[in-house]
């Protein structure tokens, strides 16, 4: 029965003859297991998936690793996830710093970052945060934690960012969008139903092969039909309600501010900050951190990559001083970046 | 953006809970769902449960194709 | 009291010869190991293969052996993927000070037990001792002399399109092992590792067919880096079959929730087998029979297509790249 379904959807894919389709993976996971799957090999040529912003390692800025090497330089221990250890800073990653003597801990979860602090008092402790609304809670979690019981060795660096303004800047960069499934199923799915009404196509996708297979299906069949639409085919997780305590956590320890992406520029209101009452918390505050401005390669163009205007192999430095071994821009680190994924690949079968 | 892994609930004490995945178990902070039980299935991402779900992706993505058909 | 190792036990004077005699010598006790300078030995008939290896794992004891255990295997392993029958290993030591003589013994004991189930000889060793930070616990080198078997020419540049591609069990449960050991995730999973010594089944292959292409084990960087190795080397595309690659349910369950590819996970006991088609059947059936390989199973093939990468036959039936080892594995959420 399920296997039907799945060749049912495979079959859809392959059966396509509509017009030209641009679908934009806005997550970094969809990229990822969109290639790790071989999905791209099962679509016609007139339908383009494009890699989108949702890596939360590809759209932070060099500053924000710059910032965390003049932390690890000043005595503090870093702990973060594993993702952003060798993201290039202007002149270093945290690898190299952490080379230099610097205290890097790698964890699987802020709570565990909180945890670490409590058991290392005579460390000065900060997590990283970057990530978007599925990432934002576990984080708030852990500083929450930490007001609560006075844990003053205890910060974070945040970068977060929020999705509904950045769809906004995406729009008409694809004709449908992937909606990032773990994204909503925290903040739920009436953003998705308003963008229709603005004209904006997608379909809330998951992350088995059935799930992805399905997603695209529904992705192609509707878009022949020729008129917007939101399908959440990702109702096993995600919930039109999302999961109300999370958003209510964010609410509580951060607020929105303007920020700025990596290839897509400054978005209002689409970053987050911990709110004056967790300032004790807040690393650049608590340390007195001066303004740091970092420089990216210029030849790099993840820009572009982010923006979907070209794919990797296009820009100068991909696969030559560019790789997965010697990153030289954020897009090369991350597993789901998409200059990661192409040059891992072998951009594909095709 | 954000890998999930799906889990089975084993045990819950003070908003923690014991979750285990084919084998590989892990604490993690169910704080901010409700109901969840032992026995009951989550997404976990990077250490908390962000939403209950079914185990199987089997039933409710089926469900999805068949009105894409109908 | 815990006995500890001091800087006088690496001296050189009456508390080395002490130290020696007391936790190695009575281990590695053969007439071929003396207090001389150098161990005489006779040749081996026909050609000889040599091999060493550098052994720095921690934390040292681990679920399913220990660094002694694996600095017999790894060499005797070795040996093995070249065709060679291991003969004589010799083995040295550095040794942080401080670490108990207690777990020294424990070391010693399983490189004796280890070598003695191969039927290998350690003949010479060395033992230094390091000031307290200057090493990490212990440290050992082996180095190891065997025998080639007759007809046997097993080499990485060897494999053909149209060979089939064998794997000796299920692969990356040592680098799974250690990372559960070192305890930095908080995640507990019921995983052993697969350190072993694979002579017996490198000679029940052998016992089979002599027209075995490449034998080669996976260490460090799994047997994914093996796979791009041996393509690289020669000159050939590599197609696996990503459904049979054998991997332990507990293994993939910590690769899922880290994010991490079974496929790039150390293993410390398993064999990269590649054959003409034609002989594998015979050559699973005969590992199968080994203790040390009873999972063996063909994960794919030798290709013309594509040569230098890797191409997995994914769950779905479409093709992929396995992505290229990057290194050192990080965990990731994203």
């Amino acid at each position: 029965m399920s296997d039907t379904r799945q060749r049912t959807a495979a079959q859809i894919l392959a059966e396509y003859d509509g017009p030209h389709l641009r679908i934009m993976e806005v997550c970094g996971t969809h990229t990822h297991e969109n290639f790790r799957l071989g999905i791209r090999s099962l679509l016609p040529p007139q339908v383009d998936l494009i890699s989108g912003p949702g890596c939360p390692v590809c759209v932070t800025p060099v500053d924000f690793i710059d910032e965390a090497i003049w932390l690890a330089e000043h005595g503090v221990t870093i702990t973060t996830f594993g993702d952003l250890v060798r993201v290039p800073g202007t002149e270093k990653n945290l690898a190299d710093a952490r080379a230099n003597g610097a205290r890097v801990q790698v964890v699987y979860s802020p709570i565990d970052a909180l945890q670490y602090a409590r058991e290392h008092a005579d460390e000065q402790v900060c997590f990283l945060s970057v990530g978007f609304e599925t990432t934002v809670p576990a984080a708030c979690l852990a500083v929450d934690q930490a007001r609560e019981e006075g844990v003053e060795n205890f910060s974070l660096l945040v970068a977060n960012k929020t999705m509904p303004n950045a769809y906004a800047a995406l729009k008409g960069s694809a004709d449908v969008f992937l909606y990032p499934g773990h994204v909503h199923a925290i903040t739920g799915t009436k953003l998705c139903e308003d963008l229709v009404e603005q004209g904006v196509s997608g379909v809330l996708a998951g992350f088995t092969a059935k799930e992805l297979l399905t997603a695209m299906a529904v992705a192609l069949a509707k878009a022949q039909e020729g008129k917007p639409f939101f399908v959440n085919a990702y109702p096993r997780v995600v919930k039109p309600e999302g999961t109300p305590a999370a958003v209510a956590l964010i609410e509580k320890v951060m607020e929105p501010c303007d920020t700025e992406w990596r290839g897509l520029g400054a978005i209002p209101q689409s970053g987050l900050r911990l709110r004056e009452e967790y300032a004790a918390h807040d690393a650049r505050k608590k340390y007195g951190m001066p303004e740091i401005h970092g420089r990216a390669n210029p030849a790099c163009r993840c820009g572009n990559v982010l923006r979907g205007e070209i794919t990797p192999s296009e820009c100068p430095l991909f696969g030559k001083v560019c790789t997965p071994l010697h990153p030289v821009g954020a897009c090369m680190v991350s597993g789901e970046g998409a200059c990661s994924a192409f040059y891992q690949y072998g951009g594909s079968l095709s | 953006m954000c890998v999930g892994l799906s889990a089975k609930v084993v045990r819950i004490q003070d908003g923690m809970a014991m979750v285990d995945a084919s084998g590989a178990k892990r604490e993690i902070s169910v704080q901010l769902l409700d109901d969840v039980e032992p026995g009951d299935y989550v997404m976990v991402h990077a250490g908390i449960a962000i939403a209950k779900i079914t185990d199987e992706d089997e039933h409710e993505t089926d469900a999805v194709m068949e009105e894409l058909l109908a | 009291m815990n006995e500890q190792v001091t800087l006088a036990m690496g001296a050189g004077g009456r508390q080395t010869a002490k130290l020696i005699e007391e936790v190695f010598a009575a281990r590695f006790d053969s007439p071929l190991l003396t207090a001389d300078d150098a161990a005489v030995l006779d040749p081996p008939r026909g050609k000889m293969a040599m091999s060493t290896d550098g052994f720095i794992v921690s934390p040292s004891f681990f679920a399913g052996g220990n660094i002694g255990k694996l600095s017999i295997c790894g060499t005797v392993n070795d040996l093995a993927c070249m065709g060679a029958r291991p003969l004589y290993l010799t083995c040295g030591f550095v040794i942080e000070e401080g670490y108990p003589l207690d777990k020294l013994r424990q070391i010693a004991d399983a490189m004796a037990a280890t070598a003695a189930e191969v039927g290998v000889t350690l003949v010479a060793g060395d033992t230094k001792v390091a000031g307290k930070g200057q090493v990490d616990g212990v440290f050992i080198t082996t180095t190891g002399v065997g025998e080639i078997v007759e007809g046997a020419s097993p080499a990485g540049a060897k494999a053909c399109p149209g060979d089939a591609i064998i794997v000796t069990g299920d692969v990356g449960r040592h680098g799974c092992t250690i990372l559960l050991e070192r305890d930095d995730f908080g995640i507990e999973a019921d995983v052993t590792s697969d350190c072993a010594p694979l002579w017996g089944s490198v000679e029940a292959m052998l016992a089979t067919t002599k027209d075995i292409h490449v034998i080669r084990d996976a260490t460090r960087g799994g047997v994914g880096t093996v796979l791009y190795e041996i393509a690289s080397q020669s000159g050939v595309g590599v197609r696996l079959d990503a459904a049979s690659v054998p991997v332990d349910p507990a293994v993939g369950g910590v690769c899922r929730m880290l994010g991490l590819e079974p496929l790039y996970l150390a293993c410390e006991g398993r064999l990269v087998v590649i054959a003409p088609k034609q002989e594998a059947p015979a050559l699973v059936e005969a590992l199968r029979a080994c203790p040390y390989s009873q999972g063996a199973a063909v994960i794919g093939e030798i290709i013309d297509e594509r040569p230098g990468w890797v191409v997995m036959r994914t769950e779905i039936g479409s093709e992929t790249l396995l992505p290229q080892p990057t290194g050192e594995l990080l965990p990731r959420i994203c």
